[in-house]
C-alpha cells in the first residue's frame, strides 16, 4: 500500500464535478473536431482551386467577328498549352457552358441568344507555379477578349473563412480548458476545506507538503480521466455517426465540408482526456500546496 | 531541547496571550505546565510543537533557532515531536490501529515493520480489542488513549500533551502517566499541561505555572527526568 493512499477519505458528492468534466470534455472534443474539419476543408478548397485556372473569352460587342472569336480561342489555347506548368487546357463546349448557367437562368431558346463567354479550363501540374503576370500579358496580346481567372480571390476568401472557423475552435478550446481548470480547482479547494483539519493534522505531524498533495492529486487525476474519456467517446461517436449518415447519402449542409471525422483523425481526440486529466492533476496539486503553505 | 527567550504571542491585533516567557526544557526532563483556563497553556504548547510562530522573542528547538530555520526544515523537526491534542484530533475514517500507525506511515515505514509495535501499544493502553474500531464508535476516554498511543508510538524526542488525562478515570490516568514516565526514562523530553493536582503530586516533577500570560516557576527541577 502506498503510504499516501487512503489517508484522506474519498470525496462524497464528487459526481457533479465528474459530470461537469465529462460535459467540458465533450464540448472540447467537438471544438477540436470542428477545427480538424475546418483545417481539412481549407486544405481541400485550396488544393482544388489552386490546381485550376479559367480563361474567359468574352464575346465581342459587335457581331461581325465570330471568326475572330474562334481565332482568339485558338490563340489562347496555343499560348496556354505552351506555358510551362500548365498540364492541360481545354475549351468547355457550348453545351457544358449552358449547363453551367442553367441553374441561374434556365434553359430555353432565350439562352441561345445571350452572348455567353467561352470558357477554357486550365489544369496546372501539381506543385508547379505558373507565371500569372506573364501569361496574362501574352493572352492580352494574342486574344484581347481573354480574361484570366486564377481563383485567387476565392481561395483567399475560403481560406479566411476556414481560418475563422479554425481560430474560433481554438478559442473555444482555450475557454473550455480554462473553465475545466477553474471547476477542478474550485472542487479541490472545497474538498480540502472540508478536510482542512485533517490536512492541518498531517502537516502538524510533519507530513511533507508533497505527501499531502499526492493524496489528493491522483484522486482528481483518475476521476477527471474517466469523466473526460466518457465525454470524448460521446463526441467521437457523434462524429463517426455523422460520417455514417453521409455515407448513406444524408448530407448535413450542402457546399460545406462533411461534418464527419475520418477514422485516422479520431486519435487526435485523445488529446482531450489527456489534457483534461493533466489540468485536473496540476490544479489539484497547486491548490493543495497553496493551502498547506498558508499554514505555518 | 527547548529554549524560550522573552517570547511574546498575540493573535492578530488582539491582546498579548503570552508575555516575556523565558524557560529551558533540558533534554530528558519531565515538566508539568499548569495554570487556569485561558492562562495561555495551549498557546505555549502550540509554539513548541510548531503550530504557530511567536510574535516576538527567540525559540530554540533541538538546537535550532526557529527564526532562522528554513521552512523546508520544519517538517523534519515536527516529526521529532509527539503531540496529544486536547481535542484528540483523530481521523474519523481510519481505525484506531491506522490512527496510531499514522506517524510511522509518515516516516515511510511499512505495515509489516510496525504492525506488532502498534498492536502492543494499543493493548498496553487497554484497547487491544478495539483496534479496528473507528473513533466515532469509541468513548471519550478511549479516543484519548488512541491519541496518546499515536503521540508516543514513534518514540519522539519531545512529547507534548495537552490535558492528557482529562477524560479517563484516576486509575487509567496513573497508568498513562506511567507510560509517559517510561518514555521519559528512554530519553524522551516530556511536557504535560494539566489541571490535575493529584497527577502532579504523584509524579513530583518540575512544575511551571502560567499566570495571565507570564511564566512562574513553582517547583524547579531538582533532578533530570521524572522522580520515580
Amino acid at each position: 500500500m502506498n503510504n499516501a493512499s487512503h489517508v484522506l477519505p474519498r470525496d462524497k458528492g464528487a459526481a457533479p464535478l465528474d459530470f461537469v468534466i465529462a460535459v467540458m470534455a465533450f464540448l472540447a472534443a467537438l471544438a477540436l473536431g470542428a477545427s480538424l474539419i475546418a483545417d481539412r476543408a481549407a486544405q481541400g478548397w485550396q488544393s482544388g482551386l489552386a490546381a485550376k485556372m479559367t480563361v474567359q473569352i468574352l464575346p465581342p460587342d459587335s457581331g461581325d467577328a465570330r471568326a475572330g472569336l474562334e481565332a482568339q480561342i485558338q490563340a489562347a489555347l496555343d499560348i496556354l498549352n505552351a506555358t510551362p506548368g500548365v498540364a492541360h487546357a481545354a475549351l468547355i463546349s457550348d453545351t457544358d457552358t449552358e449547363a453551367l448557367v442553367e441553374p441561374w437562368i434556365g434553359k430555353n431558346n432565350l439562352v441561345a441568344e445571350i452572348p455567353l463567354p467561352r470558357l477554357i479550363d486550365v489544369t496546372i501540374v501539381p506543385g508547379e507555379q505558373v507565371d500569372i503576370a506573364a501569361l496574362t500579358r501574352k493572352l492580352k496580346q494574342a486574344a484581347p477578349q481573354a480574361l484570366l481567372d486564377d481563383h485567387r480571390g476565392w481561395i483567399a476568401r475560403l481560406s479566411a473563412l476556414a481560418d475563422t472557423v479554425r481560430y474560433a475552435a481554438y478559442g473555444i478550446l482555450l475557454l473550455i480548458a480554462g473553465a475545466t481548470a477553474a471547476a477542478v480547482s474550485f472542487a479541490t479547494r472545497a474538498g480540502l476545506s472540508a478536510h482542512h483539519e485533517m490536512v492541518e493534522l498531517l502537516h502538524q505531524m510533519g507530513a511533507l507538503p508533497s505527501f499531502i498533495a499526492r493524496m489528493v492529486e491522483w484522486h482528481y487525476f483518475t476521476s477527471a480521466l474517466v469523466a473526460a474519456v466518457t465525454g470524448t467517446l460521446l463526441a467521437a461517436v457523434l462524429f463517426l455517426g455523422a460520417g455514417g449518415l453521409e455515407s448513406i447519402g444524408v448530407e448535413a449542409v450542402p457546399f460545406l465540408p462533411p461534418l464527419a471525422l475520418k477514422w485516422t483523425e479520431i486519435p487526435w481526440l485523445l488529446a482531450v482526456p489527456a489534457a483534461t486529466s493533466l489540468i485536473a492533476w496540476a490544479t489539484a496539486r497547486i491548490s493543495v500546496l497553496s493551502v498547506v503553505r498558508a499554514i505555518y | 531541547m527547548v529554549r524560550f527567550e522573552s517570547v511574546g504571542m498575540r493573535y492578530g491585533s488582539g491582546p498579548e496571550v503570552l508575555r516575556d516567557v523565558t524557560f529551558v526544557l533540558e533534554a530528558g526532563s519531565f515538566t508539568f505546565l499548569t495554570g487556569l483556563s485561558g492562562a495561555g497553556k495551549t498557546t505555549l504548547l502550540k509554539l513548541i510543537y510548531l503550530a504557530e510562530p511567536p510574535s516576538r522573542g527567540l525559540i530554540t528547538l533541538f538546537g535550532r533557532d526557529l527564526a532562522t530555520a528554513r521552512r523546508a526544515a520544519l517538517p523534519a523537526l515536527r516529526r521529532r515531536i509527539g503531540v496529544v491534542f486536547q481535542d484528540f484530533r483523530l481521523l474519523d475514517h481510519l481505525s484506531a490501529f491506522d490512527n496510531v500507525a499514522l506517524p510511522l506511515r509518515l516516516a515511510g515505514k511499512r505495515v509489516s515493520d510496525y504492525a506488532h509495535d502498534v498492536e502492543e501499544l494499543l493493548s498496553w493502553v487497554g484497547l487491544g480489542d478495539r483496534m479496528n474500531s473507528v473513533p466515532p464508535t469509541l468513548s471519550g476516554g478511549e479516543q484519548q488513549r488512541v491519541a496518546i498511543a499515536r503521540a508516543v508510538v514513534a518514540r519522539p524526542d519531545l512529547l507534548i500533551a495537552d490535558e492528557p488525562t482529562g477524560n479517563v478515570d484516576p486509575e487509567m490516568g496513573a497508568r498513562l502517566i506511567r507510560l509517559f514516565g517510561e518514555l521519559n526514562r528512554l530519553g524522551t523530553t516530556v511536557l504535560i499541561a494539566t489541571h490535575d493536582r493529584a497527577l502532579i503530586e504523584t509524579a513530583r516533577a518540575r512544575e511551571m505555572r502560567l499566570v495571565d500570560g507570564r511564566l512562574v516557576e513553582l517547583r524547579a527541577s531538582n533532578a533530570q527526568g521524572m522522580a520515580s
